[in-house]
């Protein structure tokens, strides 16, 4: 919606009439050299906790836009990396709470063929659609486990939250995506 | 080991291994920082920008501080400034202002007697009160046979008075005209009429009133307490008791009469009861009643010589006529009116100019103020009804507060000027004044502060470059619900209302171009290519 008004909103940018100060353009430099390589994997992981690539994308650009509010207040560069998620999770979790007070989405199987890649990876497989039963913070867990590769510990450290909590939440993950996909697939056993 | 979970987990990662990242659209990665370098301040609690930056960002916080502190010093040296000018204290002997020289007449080259004559008018203020300490100067260098001061006021500061008083009691004969037809000398122009030599009237005019104070306790009992009422009022009575004594001793009762109970009398009234020594209709009358006259000067019997003497006219300069006109009780209010807009306006649209402006009306509002009986709680009452309706379009109220703050306004306006005391004139805003001003400030609220708002609060323009309709068209998206005509399609990422343009259908899953945009709906060709 807002994105949709934007465009038609909008005024032309002319980003060359507006000369930042030479600091401001290093900053942004430093920055975009940042940013650009993690934007590949923020928009993987936002699109499979989203299920959706045009909500991943908006996703990706506010976190992107408010990591390069705090980029200035950031000491260590070294943890771009690691605080960068973070930001990306707290967006992504923010965006699943609204979407869930306002509709239930379920995945099938028809959305195989539809034009969003991220439906469609997770509709080809009966564990990837039961994943739309998962809380949000169950599904955060499950897509940076498999999909984000991260261990156990990495995951306790995106989220802020201790190690157990991120143990137990996996284990009520795992448990509730079993209990969904076993009525579908027990006549087939 | 949980062997159900580790089923789980293998196909997860099974999943997960097979899923695949599409490419990020390249408009991502292509944010406009340029454009969000400047937060966006679309919320309330943003208004409050002064306190918020001096606490938060170092560099921004500076600033305003800085900006704050250049308004106030700008501000403070121009009240020094005005009060260098205003100089206060014409016995001092420092104003800065001189009176001009005079202007001498041709005919009084022949020597003949010369008599000076100080026109005022207004609120008795240090500004009149330095120009006729100038005027007699000048007059008593010059060897003038006599002063004129004619007078027409409502009273004034008790300070500039005693300053007046105090020059009336020159080494030459001083007279007070009040004149012409219509004049008054009430409170301090009372006790300054009295304190003259000489006192003459024009018909049709007043004098007196010089204290409201009712006998049970006024105004002045209210705010300070009867015993301060009391001793305001003694105090007054004693003063005038001793101008009357030594100028009109036949009329001591009768002086004491315009302070105990507030009496005003006319010119006929006066003259009977030997309060003044004459009825003047005008200067030339004046001159005529005036000579011959003994008067005390300095324990002195002088004889007044004003017969066929030629009348030199000392006016105010322009900058006194400029300061003397601020004590209107009517400017002062637009002033303060003008500057709490201005102050308001630089809160939510800071341009530092408007800020500037607003705090040298404020300034100026307050130096005339300054002179007039302020009452400060129709100040504060007009100040809050401004900020009532500078917050109505950011605090929803569905009009309530834009009830209130022209309420608040008008009652303020009204009870701007409070009790007047022995001196002070007593004055009130004028009523087209009050409306007009408050017709202003609530269009101010309503149109200028939503304004502001709505621009603020326009969306940012998000993507590259160019955004905006141009960009879907030609765009091929996928039909998501059947189009017949209208349906939806998904394009760019984002779900559109799509019509297809003509007759016909389009199922789901077809592939469509988008042709045009119109408002919010896309019109779209079906792809003959495909299928």
């Amino acid at each position: 919606m807002f994105a949709k008004e934007a465009y038609l909103q909008a005024e032309p940018i002319h980003s060359a009439a507006r000369p930042a100060a030479a600091r401001d353009q290093a900053y942004d430099l430093e920055f975009a050299d940042a940013i650009a390589g993690e934007l590949t994997m923020a928009y993987r992981l936002a699109g499979y906790i989203l299920a959706d690539a045009a909500e991943a994308q908006d996703a990706v650009q506010e976190a992107s836009v408010r990591s390069w509010r705090g980029w200035p207040n950031l000491r260590d560069r070294d943890k771009f990396h690691s605080w960068f998620s973070q930001i990306l999770v707290n967006v992504c979790r923010t965006r699943l709470r609204q979407r869930s007070r306002h509709r239930a989405l379920d995945i099938d199987e028809v959305d195989v063929v539809s034009g969003d890649p991220f439906r469609a990876a997770l509709a080809r497989d009966t564990i990837g659609r039961a994943l739309s039963v998962l809380s949000p913070e169950l599904r955060i867990v499950v897509v940076l486990r498999y999909w984000g590769e991260l261990s156990l510990a990495e995951i306790a450290d995106r989220l802020r939250i201790p190690v157990g909590t991120v143990k137990s939440r996996h284990h009520a993950a795992l448990q509730a995506l079993r209990r969904r996909i076993e009525p579908a697939e027990g006549g087939i056993r | 080991m949980n062997d159900p979970d580790f089923e789980m987990e293998a196909r997860l990662r099974d999943l997960a291994a097979r899923s695949s990242t599409p490419p990020p659209p390249p408009e991502m990665a292509d944010l406009p920082w340029s454009v969000q370098r400047t937060e966006p301040r679309t919320e309330v609690r943003r208004f409050l920008p002064a306190f918020r930056n001096a606490a938060g960002g170092a560099g921004r916080g500076v600033f305003t501080l800085a900006r704050l502190g250049a308004t106030l010093a700008i501000a403070g040296s121009l009240l020094i400034v005005l009060g260098q000018v205003r100089g206060g204290n014409a016995n001092t002997g420092t104003n800065v202002i001189l009176p001009p020289p005079t202007t001498r007449p041709t005919s009084a080259a022949g020597g003949g007697p010369e008599v000076v004559v100080l026109p005022t008018s207004g609120v008795v203020d240090d500004v009149m009160a330095s120009y006729i300490h100038g005027g007699i100067q000048r007059a008593v260098s010059d060897h003038a046979s006599a002063v004129i001061v004619q007078l027409d006021t409502l009273g004034g500061s008790l300070t500039s008075m005693t300053d007046i008083v105090t020059d009336l009691n020159a080494s030459i004969p001083t007279i007070v005209w009040v004149g012409p037809a219509g004049a008054k000398a009430a409170s301090a122009g009372t006790f300054i009429t009295m304190s003259a030599n000489l006192a003459y009237m024009a018909p049709s005019t007043n004098i007196g009133a010089a204290s409201p104070v009712a006998a049970g306790g006024g105004d002045i009992a209210t705010q300070f307490g009867q015993t301060e009422a009391d001793k305001v009022l003694q105090d007054a009575e004693a003063s005038m008791r001793g101008y009357a004594q030594a100028h009109h001793p036949q009329a001591v009762d009768w002086a004491v009469s315009t302070v105990s109970s507030a009496r005003s009398y006319s010119a006929e009234e006066a003259l009977a009861a030997h309060g003044i020594n004459g009825l003047a209709s005008s200067l030339d009358d004046v001159l005529a009643q005036a000579d011959g006259q003994v008067v005390t000067i300095n324990g002195a019997q002088v004889t007044v010589h004003t017969k066929g003497a030629s009348l030199v006219t000392v006016n105010e300069d322009a900058i006194q006529l400029v300061l003397h006109t601020l004590d209107d009780p009517n400017i002062a209010f637009i002033l303060l009116v003008i500057g709490v807009l201005c102050v308001l306006v630089e809160f939510f649209h800071p341009t530092l100019l408007v800020g500037l402006f607003g705090a040298l009306s404020l300034a100026l509002s307050f130096y005339g103020a300054g002179n007039l009986p302020l009452n400060v709680l129709g100040v504060l009452l007009v100040v809050l009804g401004i900020g009532m309706l500078a917050v109505e379009p950011v605090v929803p109220s569905h009009g309530l507060l834009t009830v209130g703050g022209v309420v608040c306004f008008i009652v303020g306006a009204v009870a701007f000027y409070g009790s007047p005391g022995p001196y002070l004139p007593k004055v009130s805003v004028a009523w087209p004044i009050i409306l007009t001003s408050a017709g202003l400030a609530s269009l101010y609220g309503l149109v200028f502060v939503r304004t502001v708002l709505q621009i603020r609060n326009r969306p940012i323009p998000v993507g590259t470059g160019m955004v905006g309709t141009v960009v879907l068209v030609g765009k091929v998206g996928e039909v998501r619900q059947d189009l017949s005509p209208v349906g939806s399609i998904y394009v760019a990422q984002e779900a559109w209302t799509a019509k297809l343009e003509g007759s016909g259908r389009a199922a789901r899953g077809s592939l469509v171009r988008v042709v045009r945009q119109e408002g919010l709906t896309l019109i779209v060709q079906p792809l003959e290519s495909d299928r």
